[in-house]
């Protein structure tokens, strides 16, 4: 099949968004994410190598990607009860409640990190009353993944709802005529419809927390080996003047984010395929 | 399966939609509900199903009181306007829906379902879309794939909501035959909500006329179309032809017309109605001797397909009329606008004003698609 790269629409203007499109990213993305690898590469590959597999980034690899990652499923399930509880059901104060998603999107990071570490300390409201029962959040890796879960929370929730809003009660109803009880209804009915939006919540949010720095450095206390997340590495390295030992971690960075959103990218349309919401092309 | 229903009360708000219904549906038969939108049909039709739970009322499948039952329990099979196919699955698996969900005990295996749908997707004459999604089907493909699927739980009663209202006229042709025919090869208990009379008169064993939250007439098509109970009935039903007039001593007289209506014998100069559907009247050169015509010219002339329609102006009053009549039979006197002719009722039906069956025309002159 030939493959044609243009196609005739009604719409005039393709060639010069397309450039513009281009451009621009490159301006803006790939031009500083180049500069990256070019300040990385003035390192030998044993230093390169060296670099990023000292213990103490391992170390932050797995909290970064693992904190994100634990951070994104929370939000995932409690992102679609929030959605799911805004659009089914009336109640007083909803507009207030649904501001309030936005909101970290909004605070400035900083303040949200001092914030959680204020309440989250062993002297704070709620560090306090968790000290009896064993739980240290704040200045543990757990407190780097309240941090990132406060951060990510509206990207589940915004993207959840609009799909949710559209879903016809009919189909619901039909579900019920034809036997299905409210658990199946859900499972067999309700979550699939929504399942594709979930997962680019997911994913969101997920990217969201991976890059996420000023409000975790305030929690999580930055112990190396223990709650030091990568962004934080990067940093200390520039601060000794350090920078193509930052440029490695942070390609290193780039690239497993890079492959992570690819490879949920991938699986989205693979779900979207096989759930019928896109002909197969 | 028989449904009864006895006082039937149903308000949204200040809203009354059902407003005491009474109604006997007998076991296997295909029983349309016909109203202008509004009426209250769609809600009676969610309350049988139990969709809808009715203020106060009964609801009795063979003598028993459903009226508490979960749309769950009730083994019925809906079919709704716009569909409401499950998107994310296969044709196959919408119509597997109902039997997979059942609980294990009474759940078929899976080679049992495979050959139940194939059965149902062959009934609907559309096995070849078994593995498509329904976005890749046309309208009325899906209104057949909603109706397999409604029917795959072996339903005691079967709910149609406008099934074909979303469809083009065409479709909706095809689909209401076939719609028949399915009903006598299955016999099952099946109700149909339409606003279109035609669609009511073509395919129903009995209909049921509503308006305003109330059944006015129930009857089998030709009962309901040629014996109309109510003004409403006889205005929703088909094109008509309202004169005012009065009536004396069983005489009705529309400007120099005169006609016996022996059921009106008592009346004494009372106003009335006298409605002629445009099928039912004559249409003549010259005048009858003893008051039998009126006099009319002809101000437009269209042709209808099979049919030719006449709009006359009445010539005492200044009213118009409509006329049909067959194409042959307009061949045969070809009438031209500006005609003088004198048009001559073979039926007509007339209601008195006072008559506690008729409400204010004002009321219904607006909302009745078949005027």
């Amino acid at each position: 099949m030939m493959f044609r790269f243009r196609q005739p629409s009604v719409l005039p203007g393709f060639g010069l968004t397309l450039g513009f499109t281009l451009g621009y990213l490159g301006l803006i993305v790939l031009i500083p994410l180049a500069m990256a690898f070019t300040q990385a590469f003035h390192l030998s590959w044993d230093q390169f190598w060296h670099t990023v597999t000292a213990p103490r980034v391992l170390a932050s690899y797995r909290l970064t990607f693992g904190a994100a990652f634990l951070a994104a499923v929370i939000n995932t399930g409690f992102g679609f009860i929030i959605a799911w509880v805004l659009v089914r059901y009336p109640f007083p104060g909803k507009r207030l409640v649904d501001a309030l998603v936005d909101l970290p999107f909004a605070l400035p990071t900083a303040v949200a990190g001092i914030t959680l570490a204020a309440i989250y300390s062993s002297n704070g409201w709620i560090g306090h009353a968790l000290k009896p029962l064993g739980i240290k959040i704040a200045f543990t890796p757990l407190g780097v993944i309240v941090a990132l879960v406060f951060i990510s929370l509206p990207f589940v929730v915004r993207t959840v709802q609009p799909v949710l809003e559209d879903l016809e009660a009919e189909v619901e109803e039909a579900a019920a005529s034809l036997g299905a009880d409210r658990w199946q209804i859900f499972w067999r009915v309700i979550f699939p419809a929504v399942r594709p939006a979930l997962l680019t919540g997911f994913t969101l949010a997920f990217a969201r927390a991976i890059g996420e720095y000023g409000s975790v450095i305030f929690i999580a206390g930055n112990l190396p080996m223990i709650s030091e997340i990568t962004p934080l590495l990067i940093v200390s390295k520039l601060e000794q003047y350090d920078y193509s030992g930052a440029a490695a971690v942070s390609v290193v960075m780039l690239v497993i984010s890079f492959m992570l959103l690819l490879v949920i990218n991938l699986l989205q349309r693979w779900s979207r395929i096989r759930n019928g919401w896109e002909a197969v092309t | 399966m028989s449904i009864e229903i006895q006082g039937l009360h149903k308000r949204f708000g200040h809203f009354v939609a059902l407003d005491g219904i009474d109604l006997t549906i007998p076991a296997g038969q295909l029983v349309a509900l016909l109203g202008p939108s509004g009426c209250g049909k769609t809600t009676l039709l969610r309350i049988i199903a139990g969709l809808e739970m009715a203020d106060c009322g009964q609801i009795l499948f063979n003598g028993e009181d459903a009226s508490r039952r979960q749309v769950q329990d009730r083994q019925v099979g809906f079919v709704f306007q716009h569909y409401a196919l499950f998107q994310h699955m296969s044709v196959f698996e919408n119509v597997a829906f109902g039997l997979r969900v059942r609980p294990r005990a009474r759940r078929p295996s899976d080679a049992q379902i495979r050959d139940k749908v194939h059965a149902l997707l062959e009934l609907v004459q559309l096995s070849w879309v078994a593995n498509r999604y329904p976005s890749q089907l046309s309208g009325g493909q899906r209104q057949r794939i909603a109706l397999a699927r409604a029917l795959a739980v072996e339903p005691q009663v079967l709910l149609l909501d406008e099934p074909f209202g979303a469809l083009d006229t065409k479709v909706r042709k095809e689909l209401r035959r076939w719609l028949r025919r399915l009903h006598d090869d299955l016999h099952i208990t099946s109700v149909f909500v339409t606003h279109d009379q035609e669609e009511a008169l073509e395919v129903a064993d009995q209909i049921v006329v509503m308006n305003r939250g109330h059944i006015e007439q129930v009857g089998s098509p030709q009962e309901v179309y040629d014996a109309p109970a109510t003004p409403f009935v006889y205005q929703f039903l088909g094109n008509i032809n309202l004169f005012h007039s009065r009536v004396h001593a069983g005489w009705v007289k529309v400007g120099g017309l005169r006609v016996q209506v022996p059921e009106h014998d008592a009346a004494e100069h009372a106003p009335a109605m006298a409605y002629v559907r445009p099928h039912d009247i004559d249409v003549l050169r010259e005048p009858e001797d003893g008051d039998t015509t009126l006099a009319a010219t002809i101000s437009r002339v269209s042709s209808l397909g099979s049919l030719v329609r006449l709009e006359l102006i009445q010539a005492p009053s200044g009213e118009i009329a409509e006329v049909e009549m067959t194409r042959e039979r307009y061949a045969a006197d070809p009438l031209q606008v500006g005609d003088l002719v004198f048009v001559k009722p073979r039926q007509l039906r007339v209601f008195l004003y006072n008559d506690p069956k008729v409400e204010s025309p004002m009321h219904w002159s607006g909302d009745g698609d078949g005027i």
